[in-house]
């Protein structure tokens, strides 16, 4: 539980100090990028505290989300479609789903600990 | 290496990447501001396109100038005795267009609306109009004004005075009272012939607060915009 958001912390930092540089005009679709990540994050997390977790799942669920949720935003934007919205809409509430079972994990752990 | 260990490099790894995105991304969205929206950015970016063209459209005349340009120098080479002639010439005509910044004695007109006391509260009698300004412009001309600017347009050839809403249009640009207009001439004949018995500036002075004053050194501005001819060329005589 610890991990990720060691990870991050360090992932932030490195990337605030590092001259790491995305064109403006692809700022969109690195937003969605970065949010199914975030969602893949979730979901590990989710997994393992579920004992389901599985390394080459979680890992090729991590860049095919991704890489999927970019590429379907550039298409919405060539095509005209606000893709990303469907996006936007199916990894926010996976997030926060994922959100309220780890919640939950850990109350019931709370509670059965105080019992 | 255990399932364990493995899962963790995983997790780890992953973690890294998000936060480097992350990173990534807060510091573009800082750089662009942050939050702009959708239809305010497609707005400018239309904008852009549009001042884009202007800019190219501009370009591509600057490179025809200078290929004339490097034309005229071609043949200055060539003839170097009487270059200087053409030149001399060249900047008179340029004078006389009004595409060089001028300078000297003159008188410069304030036209401003005049206010009247109506049941206690100011009130102006009449807006400064389109034909105020001609009037006033058409007068020093025939008075001999050898430049003319009106609030910093210089007046050409081509020049249009004339209402749009409550601007008055020069040279494309919209402007309100007070009006300044500059003229370069004969300091002593263009105020006579402003304040004239039965003149404009009687005339205009009924509704409009117009107030003449010499000056010894005035500066006349260039017209900023361009020249271009689409439809008139010079009458080709028969030369056979």
């Amino acid at each position: 539980m610890l991990l990720p958001i060691i990870g991050i912390l360090i992932g932030i930092i490195l990337g605030l100090v590092l001259p790491v540089h995305i064109p403006t005009a692809y700022s969109p679709y690195m937003s969605i990028a970065v949010l199914a990540a975030l969602d893949s994050v979730f979901g590990g997390i989710r997994a393992s505290l579920e004992k389901k977790f599985e390394t080459d799942a979680f890992i090729s669920g991590f860049f095919g989300n991704a890489l999927l949720a970019a590429g379907l935003a550039y298409i919405g934007d060539r095509l005209d479609v606000p893709i990303y919205l469907a996006a936007i809409f199916a990894f926010g509430s996976r997030l926060f789903q994922n959100f309220a079972m780890i919640r939950r994990f850990f109350l019931n752990r709370m509670r059965e600990r105080f019992r | 290496m255990s399932r364990k260990l493995r899962a963790q490099i995983a997790v780890s790894l992953v973690s890294l990447i998000l936060g480097l995105a992350l990173a990534a991304q807060f510091k573009n969205v800082q750089k662009v501001g942050g939050s702009v929206s959708l239809q305010r950015t497609q707005e400018l970016t239309r904008q852009v396109q549009k001042l884009e063209q202007e800019n190219e459209a501009l370009e591509s005349q600057i490179r025809e100038y200078e290929r004339r340009i490097s034309e005229f120098e071609n043949a200055a080479k060539d003839e170097g005795q009487s270059n200087k002639l053409i030149y001399e010439e060249l900047e008179r005509i340029r004078m006389l267009a009004g595409l060089v910044e001028m300078q000297g004695p003159g008188v410069v007109v304030t036209v401003n609306v005049k206010y009247v006391s109506e049941w206690g509260e100011d009130a102006i009698i009449q807006n400064v109009r389109y034909d105020d300004l001609l009037k006033l412009v058409n007068e020093l001309n025939a008075a001999g004004a050898e430049a003319v600017a009106v609030n910093g347009e210089r007046i050409i050839a081509t020049t249009e005075i004339r209402n749009a809403g409550d601007y008055i249009v020069i040279n494309t640009n919209r402007y309100s009272a007070p009006f300044e207009i500059k003229a370069v001439g004969n300091p002593e004949t263009l105020e006579a012939a402003l304040k004239l018995l039965g003149g404009v500036a009687d005339d205009l002075g009924a509704y409009l607060h117009i107030s003449i004053r010499r000056d010894d050194n005035i500066r006349i501005p260039r017209y900023s915009g361009t020249l271009q001819y689409k439809f008139a060329r010079p009458l080709q005589e028969n030369k056979s």
